[in-house]
């Protein structure tokens, strides 16, 4: 069984924001509800002042504290390493959003971030929060991994695109858009992400292509403080002189 | 704010009643009216989990023309992804492409042709359109045409067009003019998009043209107001040559970013230069100066001293007799009449940046190759816009890029086959020496009263038409150009278009269908077939094709067959020709022939093969330019050394067959230009520091970029590209366009961030909320131009946010670059206090 995990090099990255509107197309997510997000920031003053920003998907921790805390075991860890919100179960109490020290969760009952509320003019059915025109074949709906359009009353995350690499050839190492019999199973953020700042493989394979860059480049994890041990690697610089993370172990 | 306070606040978004983004994000939907022409809420296509199809087809998001894989299943568009077998998409897109599923679905788009019932035309006049049938249409259409021509005032008749596609679009529209008798069709928006760079480099290589570049072999970049990582076409492969760049390439390139204000492609960048709005010729030339006081040009290329010895010294003059030009021409000359006292400190006065970032970078960009230097509206969109042009392209050909291997070249065109029927054959006696062939174009292009060496003035149009100078127009059809919303100055065309019969095509409820007689709406782009020929890319030949992934979901037509249908209706012979024409599908059949003998690497050799990859294209480029000597490729290396006639006849298309920093096609008008600009008759034909002519009156440079999520018009009507227009400055989840505005600049107005602050030109004003933000240069404001539409669907005018919305170009005027004709957007100067 693999153990799924993504690597970000930041050093790529161009805050073209592909990776979330790719994922919000994919996942019919609410505008501005966005799974997969880029964060902006900035410091320092003109002329020199500083402009970054940090692309962020869910982090499919390895000890999610989002899974601690719920309730009604909605949400809960897969055996290959993803965590999902079974949307059977989940009853919109949001103390996995509090939980959560990424803000990767959604509740999205509220009033909307984008005017007029694309809910009203593409009503949806039944739980269905909304009806996008372009939503993806009614199959794809399973609730039980928190796959499909996102039902009123609960809360939603990153699937790691679920539907598409639950169906991978078994045993691959890395899943790469640019191997063609391969592509349709990479996560949508991965695939789309123009200057390829995404990879996404089997973490428990030491062969895999994100550990050999997690190795060379010095992967780091976000907040690796908090021990939730994300299993989304980030990449930067890649000198040898680093902060170590949590995964570091002393020589 | 840091990362994790950033997060807490996101955690904490649930707890929120009602968000503030949510209160800004309410609009006033100004035209209900309008709204009900389509239907409230949209009826989604039917359910269903049968088998899922691909068609490979082209994105119409901006002009890259990326190769797209679009999902269909049960005739339900649900995904777009890039096509991993297209050149320029490499199975990857930009943030729009993905979104294109939305543009087809749109709920505000039109359903089928109609007619205006309110005589009255305004902003607030509700059109009252009423659906007419196709023939109705275009009946009305012809019959006006007809009528016109039967008066002899064909002339009357204007055509405008912006993105023009392919052959089977835009390429139709010439002999549709000539056919007809009508020196307006067409008349094309690229003077309203990027002209400036394309004279300026006709200027100086003869090349017409946007450049093809090879990024991918360059060791160093200098980017001048281009927004490579926002708007520069094509959006998406320069994100994937970034990842190359930054990333696998060995030695990684390094890249010097100048703009007015930090946005990604800066921070991305080693270098970001915040530069003053309309300098960056200054910066180029110092730049030049110091690649040859410090001996850094490429011998090679451009020619040596003859004893070797370099005589570039600040401040002096150089024997040109000394001097053996190569590839070049007139560089001593425009050394000793401009250049020798360009320093970089004389540039730091001008532009405000640091000395030593100057030489910094010109000693990098000198001493690195192959470099390239490429530029775009933010350099050129001045009353200045042909010197600076000039002059960042001249660092180009000091360097030997020109045709180099990582250098910049241009673009070949397709093998296409013969139309099907020849225009020549079916001109009748008006067409070949009617009245109107004694009236110029209605914007003055190529006339000496207006634009003598522009390539289009729809600017103009306006303009002209309201003053009766050369004439009135009497009907104006438009594809895909929204001139009253885009153009400067936009109000003069609403009052334009209140006097003349208004076409418009566009499938959408913009502002030129809201002051249109007729609306005759285009297929959106996934059901359409259309040919489109690339932008420059790498100079190989390629040409896409756009396919339908669904049959039209309305009573829509493309806007080819359009024109057809109405040729048809014409009489005499020149209805012949269309009836012979026949149909788009059987344009684009005949232009497929051409790969009959040029078969694409893709193994396209025809229409169907055509159809079914989407995309034509056969590399290599042809030539390369090696150690300064000109080589063809002769079907296994560039091996075939060319004489300077071919190198004239193919590359350096000028008179000398040189790369001309005197330029021949600038003196030959000299008498014209300095008359129209004061400039002095013996040096205006030189790369040259001219102070820009800011408009407006203001005290604020107001500047107006495109963003990333643009959608070539479509994004402000786009709800997941609202949530994320302008992320730079926290515009994340509709607050709509922010005005940025330095701390300084809103503490002397009394201005805080997030208020609603007024801009104001000596055209009026408009409304915006401030953005106060360390990313933009104290004497700059920068508001981007996709917001403010009082029409253009629900999410759009809700955007608008009332009257006072932020049209940027209610305020830019009107002022053009007398060479190249191109507008200048960027050299407006506004006061802006709190609304």
């Amino acid at each position: 069984m693999a153990k799924w995990g993504m690597v970000i090099d930041l050093d790529k990255c161009t805050g073209c924001q592909a990776c979330t509107t790719a994922c919000a197309m994919e996942n019919n997510r609410l505008p501005g509800e966005n799974w997969q997000d880029v964060l902006f920031y900035h410091e320092g003053k003109y002329p020199s002042a500083k402009l970054m920003w940090f692309p962020r998907p869910c982090m499919h921790c390895e000890h999610p504290s989002c899974v601690d805390v719920c309730p009604t075991r909605a949400t809960y860890k897969t055996e290959d390493g993803l965590v999902l919100i079974d949307w059977n179960k989940c009853i919109g109490c949001k103390y996995c959003m509090i939980a959560c020290p990424y803000g990767v969760r959604f509740y999205v009952d509220e009033r909307p971030l984008v005017e007029p509320d694309v809910r009203g003019v593409f009503p949806g059915a039944g739980r269905g929060m909304w009806s996008p025109p372009y939503r993806a074949p009614n199959d794809r709906e399973d609730w039980v991994h928190g796959v499909g359009i996102q039902p009123s009353g609960v809360v939603s995350k990153c699937t790691f695109c679920y539907h598409k690499i639950s169906k991978a050839p078994k045993g691959v190492a890395d899943l790469d858009e640019d191997i063609p019999e391969l592509k349709e199973y990479v996560p949508a953020c991965v695939r789309m992400c123009p200057p390829k700042a995404r990879y996404f493989g089997d973490l428990d394979n030491p062969a895999s292509h994100v550990n050999k860059l997690i190795a060379d480049k010095r992967g780091v994890r976000l907040l690796d403080q908090t021990g939730n041990k994300p299993q989304v690697y980030y990449l930067s610089g890649g000198a040898g002189a680093s902060v170590p993370g949590s995964r570091a172990a002393k020589t | 704010m840091s990362i994790a306070d950033d997060i807490k606040l996101s955690r904490r978004r649930f707890l929120q009643a009602s968000g503030a983004a949510g209160a800004l994000g309410i609009g006033l939907n100004k035209f209900p009216g309008f709204v009900t022409l389509t239907e409230a809420k949209a009826a989604p296509p039917p359910a269903g989990a049968g088998a899922t199809v691909i068609t490979k087809s082209i994105c119409h998001q901006c002009p890259a023309r990326c190769g797209i894989d679009v999902y269909t299943t049960d005739g339900r568009v649900h995904a777009i992804y890039g096509s991993s077998e297209h050149p320029i998409s490499n199975g990857k897109l930009c943030p729009k492409g993905p979104l294109g599923a939305y543009i087809l679905y749109d709920p505000d788009r039109f359903k089928g042709p109609m007619k205006r019932t309110n005589p009255k035309k305004g902003r607030e006049e509700d059109p009252k359109f009423v659906p007419i049938s196709w023939d109705e249409a275009l009946d009305t259409v012809a019959g006006r045409l007809n009528n016109l021509r039967a008066k002899g005032e064909s002339h009357r008749f204007a055509l405008l067009f912006g993105r023009g596609w392919g052959a089977s679009c835009a390429g139709q529209l010439g002999p549709f003019g000539e056919l007809y008798g009508s020196p307006n069709v067409p008349i094309g928006h690229s003077s309203i998009c990027s002209d400036g760079s394309v004279v300026a480099k006709q200027c100086l290589d003869g090349n017409a043209s946007y450049s093809a570049y090879d990024y991918r072999n360059a060791n160093y970049l200098l980017i001048v107001g281009a927004g490579f990582l926002e708007a520069f076409r094509p959006y998406n492969n320069n994100m994937q040559v970034w990842g190359y760049l930054r990333g696998e390439k060995v030695p990684k390139t390094k890249i010097t970013a100048v703009d007015v204000h930090l946005n990604t492609t800066l921070a991305a960048s080693d270098r970001a230069l915040l530069i003053k709005p309309g300098t960056d010729g200054a910066l180029a030339l110092a730049i030049a100066h110091v690649i040859l006081t410090e001996g850094l040009w490429d011998r090679a290329f451009v020619g040596d001293f003859r004893d070797g010895v370099n005589r570039f010294k600040t401040g002096q003059t150089v024997d040109p007799a000394g001097f053996d030009e190569k590839w070049v021409r007139g560089l001593i000359e425009w050394w000793n009449i401009e250049l020798k006292n360009r320093t970089p400190k004389w540039a730091a006065e001008v532009t405000t940046l640091a000395e030593r970032d100057i030489v910094e970078t010109a000693r990098e960009f000198g001493g690195t190759r192959p470099a390239i230097a490429l530029f775009e509206r933010g350099a050129h969109t001045h009353s200045n816009g042909i010197y600076n042009g000039m002059a960042i392209h001249t660092l180009n050909a000091l360097v030997g890029s020109l045709f180099a291997k990582g250098g910049l070249m241009y673009q070949m065109g397709p093998p296409y086959g013969p139309m099907p029927v020849k225009a020549d054959d079916y001109k009748d006696e008006y067409a070949k020496n009617g009245p109107w062939k004694k009236f110029p174009r209605v914007d003055l292009k190529g006339h000496e009263d207006g634009y003598l060496l522009a390539k289009n003035m729809l600017q103009e149009v306006a303009r002209n038409h309201l003053a009766g100078k050369p004439y009135k127009l009497d009907t104006v059809m438009f594809y895909l150009t929204n001139p009253v919303f885009s153009a400067p100055n936009a109000p003069q065309w609403e009052e334009m278009l209140k006097e003349v019969f208004v076409i418009d095509t566009s499938p959408f409820p913009g502002e030129t269908a809201w002051m249109a007689d007729l609306v005759l709406p285009d297929h959106t782009y996934l059901e359409r077939l259309q040919d489109a020929p690339t932008y420059p890319f790498q100079g190989f030949p390629m040409t896409q094709l756009r396919v339908p992934a669904v049959k039209p979901l309305y009573d829509t037509k493309y806007f080819g067959d359009t024109l057809i249908e109405i040729g048809k209706r014409m009489k005499g012979p020149m209805g012949q020709y269309y009836k012979a024409l026949n149909n788009s599908e059987n344009v684009v059949r005949h232009l497929a022939k051409g790969f009959e003998k040029e078969l694409g690497d893709n193994g396209v050799n025809g229409f169907e093969s055509w159809k079914a990859k989407g995309v034509w294209y056969k590399k290599p480029y042809h030539w390369r330019q090696i150690g300064g000597e000109f080589y063809e490729w002769d079907g296994r290396g560039y091996n075939r050394r060319m004489t300077p006639a071919e190198v004239k006849d193919k590359l350096l298309k000028t008179e000398s067959g040189k790369f001309e920093i005197r330029s021949g096609k600038l003196e030959h008008e000299a008498a014209w230009i300095a008359r129209m600009t004061g400039r002095d008759p013996k040096r205006l034909m030189f790369p040259q520091w001219e102070e820009p002519k800011y408009t407006g009156g203001g005290d604020l440079h107001f500047v107006t970029p495109k963003t990333a999520m643009h959608a070539e018009g479509r994004g402000a009507n786009l709800p997941t590209a609202i949530a994320l227009f302008q992320p730079t400055v926290g515009g994340h989840g509709a607050k709509g366009a922010l005005a940025e505005i330095h701390p300084s600049a809103a503490k002397a107005r009394g201005i805080r961030d997030g208020d609603r602050i007024r801009i104001k030109s000596a055209l009026g004003g408009i409304e915006a909320y401030a953005r106060v933000t360390e990313l933009t240069r104290p004497d700059t404001v920068v508001l981007p131009f996709e917001y403010g539409h009082w029409a253009h669907g629900r999410w759009a005018t809700a955007q608008a946010r009332g009257k006072g919305g932020a049209h940027v170009d209610t305020v830019v005027v009107n002022q053009s670059d007398r060479v190249t004709g191109m507008a200048n957007y960027y050299t407006a100067k506004v006061t802006v206090e709190k609304a």
